[in-house]
């Protein structure tokens, strides 16, 4: 890629590019500022906070809405943690399997994965609820955990087998005609190579368990709520007035740890799913 | 060399079902708490959470503190609307969850909870005190099938609120009962707006309910039947003399720019425009925050019973308020009641009406004198809660008025000949799980 | 048995895969059957009985009548136009969009690491919080759209114009959230199928004299349809479940509902579980139509990994 760049391509790029950033960050910027307005500012028409105010903030972290916030914020951070780490680390076992080893059944698993991922999420629900209740897992953090596996394994299944079909499998067999087994193969060739792929998944599967909501919102009633759930259930001062300002300042707060880990990830995000980590 | 592939994958692997299993204990740790901790589900009623707030927690405060270390009482907020609180109630008492202990219930889930067996009765020992000097509108909504389930907690019904000098300039008698023609027509001749609410929620089927009821009729006649044999009220005279009305309110240009959106706060707010100010409809906590607004025209507000539909039947008030109930899994049962008993003495009441707003449903508290300065409504009122007609006591409550709210909207399509016949049909459709909704 | 012959040491080589397969592969398909197989296979059961969470006294075996019920109700077909209508629209623009946006991101020089970090954003926020922020930013007391509208139309655009009053205005920002939301996953995996086309294709591509749109057609197009439906796919199957942008802009008034939100009011709202049930299967079965029309119409195929 070393062709010159003329002129008008440079100014088109540079559109394209603001044109996506202003896409992207408006409606974050929006309810950034829509938190920072206080309750007379709030309907005042305008985008930009004028008179930014933190009110919203010590509501949902010392003032009444904290009792709401702060456990629903925990809930959130452990369930969504615990289901990436448990969906990650099987499927890359099964991902791997698929996309290289031979053996009956393969297309029973993609299949099941492909299933569990379509089954409408609503659907699941009523089921575990009338379980979960019987076995008193409902509003329990593992009664989250196990149907976040429903979301978080299938995607990481059919994202890593895709990316390891991209894997020079040569460098396998050539670590087998050395006389290392599969598994010798695997750990010590497969592993290296698979690993940004691996990466890219678990934040994956991170995102979408941190996104949950009909899940949290009908198997949990407070001690296992999570973040989203919680907003929907915000409530204001009174039955007649409605919690705006709590739900955008925690809506900010639940996105910055996702942003952080845009940020500091961004490269591996991007790398994992672009470069088929083998063009070197 | 191949065992060793087994054994390299095994501590993944038990990793994993750890994960799982130490994840499973830092969960079931959430159900703590000693034994004599009350768990109390409360709406928002502005007090929130604090236990100086004026609010239900400040009641349970206070009354833990009362009871000299028997229980402390706990709050946990339910959501702002009713149907939320609703379905939030009974996700956890169909799950038998014991961490459940005192309800702030609705009037209109009593029905269904108390059909679905998640309501103790309340102990014979209690029946006096929690009926003792009630309003009769609190009295019948504590009760399913004459058996009381529930207790009265305070009581709520709409009032007319209306501008002295409008009624004055249109001619209109405030101090004789008036229908809801002649305000129709007061607004239209004083160009005024008559407020009232019609967006496709609850709060319309308060006043549909009203109106059937105003005219005579009701919803639901026979109460307590099963969901195949209710007969319904609306496919009769006094049903179509209550879409007559909304027909009339709905073509009358007179209640403001679009009547399908209006809640208690749109119309709250129109009522505040001095421009349009004409007549609302409304809960006894716009008084409160008018005061609280400065509003310029203060003074020239008043306030009278519910209209009436026609000028010959007694005006059939809205009931609402909350009812306190106790749950069939709580562990701490007897001493919910020593809880509810505590937070609804006729002291409790009268600080919870000062401090909320919320109206007390013992009748004596209305003669309290700093009651009847901060309220200067409060006879009228009492009387109202008195008169005060109950939604439809069914166990399919939620699922008739989502119905109902459903073919009676928009409100400018209402057609006398048709929309009470559909609204039939497709209710019963609905309690007969026939429909969707 | 274990005579040795050359046949015979390949067939014990296989055997080991085998073995190293399903060792592999097992527990995560042991967990997605337990935590899937009862759930699915109890909503079917449930579905055929007339039950109502609160009642369940009144439970009844209606066989099959549930069915009968949903798909004869006016209100099933409506949500069933509504989700087919914002899938539709949702996934063509984010494709189109996506496909743009992957293209940026692979060409620009300039700023292209801030570029794909901020793509990289609306994917990860949370879809209740976008949902949120959208509602606000078009609610007519709270919202900046309106006035913005009102202002650069010169005051022809109504200033307290209600999005959420009707059923086509509802979905400008039903979808616009969707889409603001989603297209990033999208535009990522067409960047990953952009990536992976040989350069030197498309540098002979160039050298033949072929214009951008011949590249497009011949070259880029063909050398990642794999990549594009599988996004598709994902994507259709995603959209059509739609429900929290629904639940907290509109909780379905004015017939925004969507499937989803339709099994969730008779589950959740009313407790009719059986009839909620009946829903649910209802909506699988058709993800299922959707997703057997992608892989056997359009051979849509991630399993055949080892040729």
């Amino acid at each position: 890629m070393n062709r010159e760049m003329s002129g008008s391509q440079k100014f088109w790029q540079i559109v394209a590019s603001v044109a996506i950033i202003v896409y992207t960050v408006v409606p974050l910027l929006w309810i950034l500022n829509m938190s920072l307005k206080s309750t007379a500012d709030r309907a005042d028409g305008k985008f930009w906070a004028h008179n930014p105010t933190l009110e919203n903030y010590q509501l949902i972290f010392t003032g009444g809405a904290k009792d709401l916030f702060l456990p629903a914020l925990r809930n959130s951070i452990v369930v969504a943690i615990a289901a990436t780490l448990i969906a990650v680390i099987l499927a890359t076992f099964c991902a791997y399997a698929i996309a290289r080893l031979d053996f009956p059944g393969k297309r029973l698993i993609l299949g099941t994965a492909l299933t569990v991922s379509f089954f409408p999420v609503i659907s699941l629900v009523t089921p575990l609820f009338d379980l979960w209740r019987r076995i008193h897992l409902f509003d329990t953090i593992p009664g989250l955990i196990l149907p976040y596996l429903v979301l978080t394994l299938p995607l990481s299944i059919w994202t890593l087998s895709a990316f390891f079909q991209q894997i020079p499998w040569e460098m396998e067999q050539a670590a087998q005609v050395d006389g290392a087994t599969s598994w010798e193969a695997f750990r010590k060739v497969i592993v290296p190579l698979a690993a940004p792929g691996v990466f890219t998944t678990a934040i994956i599967a991170f995102f979408t368990a941190w996104n949950d909501f009909v899940f949290a919102m009908s198997l949990t009633s407070d001690h296992a709520r999570t973040v989203p759930a919680a907003l929907a259930f915000f409530t204001g001062a009174s039955q007649f007035e409605s919690p705006t300002g709590a739900i955008c300042a925690a809506g900010v707060v639940v996105t910055i740890p996702v942003v952080l880990l845009v940020l500091f990830f961004q490269r591996q995000i991007v790398s994992g799913l672009t470069s088929g980590a083998v063009k070197g | 060399m191949r065992p060793r592939r087994t054994r390299a994958l095994k501590p993944l692997l038990g990793g994993c079902l750890l994960a799982l299993a130490v994840s499973g204990l830092t969960g079931c740790g959430g159900d703590a708490g000693g034994t004599d901790t009350l768990t109390w589900f409360i709406n928002p009623d502005g007090g929130g959470a604090s236990p100086t707030g004026g609010g239900q927690a400040q009641l349970a405060a206070e009354c833990s503190e009362a009871s000299g270390g028997a229980y402390t009482i706990q709050v946990e907020q339910l959501p702002n609307e009713a149907t939320d609180q609703r379905e939030q109630l009974v996700r956890r008492l169909a799950a038998n969850d014991s961490g459940v202990d005192i309800m702030s219930l609705d009037p209109v889930v009593v029905p269904e909870f108390a059909e679905a067996g998640y309501l103790v009765d309340v102990p014979e020992q209690y029946i006096e005190d929690f009926t003792d000097d009630r309003v009769q509108g609190s009295l019948d909504a504590s009760q399913w099938n004459d058996t009381f389930v529930a207790a009265p907690f305070w009581a709520n019904t709409q009032l007319l609120w209306y501008r002295k000098s409008v009624a004055a300039e249109a001619g209109l008698d405030m101090t004789k009962p008036v229908t809801f023609e002649q305000i129709i027509e007061a607004a239209q001749a004083t160009d005024t707006d008559f407020a009232v609410q019609a967006r496709r929620y609850e709060g319309y089927t308060v006043l549909i309910n009203a109106l059937v009821a105003g005219a005579g009729g009701s919803i639901v006649q026979n109460e307590g039947a099963s969901a195949e044999d209710t007969q319904l009220g609306l496919d009769t005279p006094e049903g179509k003399r209550a879409a007559e009305i909304i027909q009339e309110l709905a073509g009358s240009g007179a209640v403001g720019p679009a009547l399908s959106s209006m809640n208690e706060t749109n119309a709250l707010n129109m009522f505040q425009d001095e421009e349009t100010s004409g007549f609302m409809l409304n809960w006894l906590y716009v008084y409160a925050a008018m005061k609280e607004n400065d509003l310029s025209f203060l003074d020239d507000i008043a306030w009278t019973t519910y209209p009436r539909v026609d000028a010959d039947k007694p005006a059939a008030p809205p009931f609402g308020g909350i009812e306190l109930g106790v749950n069939t899994a709580s562990r701490n049962k007897d001493k919910a009641w020593q809880a509810i008993s505590c937070i609804t003495s006729a002291e409790h009441q009268k600080e919870y009406m000062l401090g909320t707003g919320n109206a007390a449903s013992r009748s004596s508290v209305f003669d309290d004198p700093q009651i009847q300065e901060q309220f200067p409504m409060a006879d009228v009122f009492r009387e109202s809660l008195n008169q005060a007609v109950q939604r439809p006591r069914t166990s399919y409550y939620g699922d008739l008025s989502t119905a109902v709210q459903r073919t009676w909207s928009p409100p400018e399509q209402v057609d006398p000949n048709r929309t009470p016949a559909e609204s039939t049909e497709l209710i019963m459709k609905v309690l007969r799980g026939e429909a969707l909704l | 048995m274990s005579t040795r012959t050359v046949e015979n040491h390949l067939s014990d080589r296989a055997r080991d895969e085998r073995r190293l397969g399903w060792r592999l592969a097992g527990p995560a398909f042991v967990i997605m059957i337990l935590v899937t197989f009862y759930p699915i296979l109890q909503a079917v059961y449930t579905s055929l009985f007339k039950y109502r969470l609160t009642d369940p006294d009144q439970r009844e075996f209606v066989f099959l009548r549930n069915y009968g019920i949903i798909l004869t109700d006016p209100l099933w077909w409506r949500a069933f136009g509504t989700t087919t209508l914002i899938t539709v629209v949702t996934v063509v623009v984010e494709l189109v969009l996506g496909f743009a946006i992957a293209l940026a991101m692979e060409k620009v020089i300039y700023g292209r690491g801030l570029l794909r970090t901020i793509v990289l954003i609306p994917y990860s926020i949370i879809t209740v919080v976008s949902a949120f922020s959208w509602f606000y930013a078009f609610a007519t007391d709270t919202g900046f759209v309106d006035p913005l509208l009102n202002k650069l139309s010169f005051g022809l655009f109504p200033a307290d114009f209600d999005w959420f009053g009707g059923f086509w205005s509802a979905m400008v920002p039903i979808c616009i959230s969707e889409i603001w939301k989603t297209t990033p996953f999208m535009s990522l995996l067409l960047l990953a199928g952009l990536t992976q086309i040989d350069s030197a294709m498309e540098e002979a591509a160039v050298v033949d004299g072929a214009t951008w749109g011949e590249r497009l057609r011949k070259v880029i197009l063909p050398n990642m349809k794999s990549q594009i439906m599988v996004a598709l796919l994902f994507r259709t199957l995603d959209a059509f479940r739609i429900f929290d942008n629904i639940f907290i802009m509109t909780a379905g008034s004015h017939d925004t509902s969507s499937l989803s939100l339709v099994a969730y009011n008779q589950t959740i709202s009313r407790t009719e579980v059986g009839l909620g049930s009946a829903v649910s299967v209802l909506l699988f079965c058709c993800v299922v139509i959707i997703a057997m029309i992608f892989v056997k119409g359009f051979r849509v195929d991630l399993a055949g990994g080892r040729k």
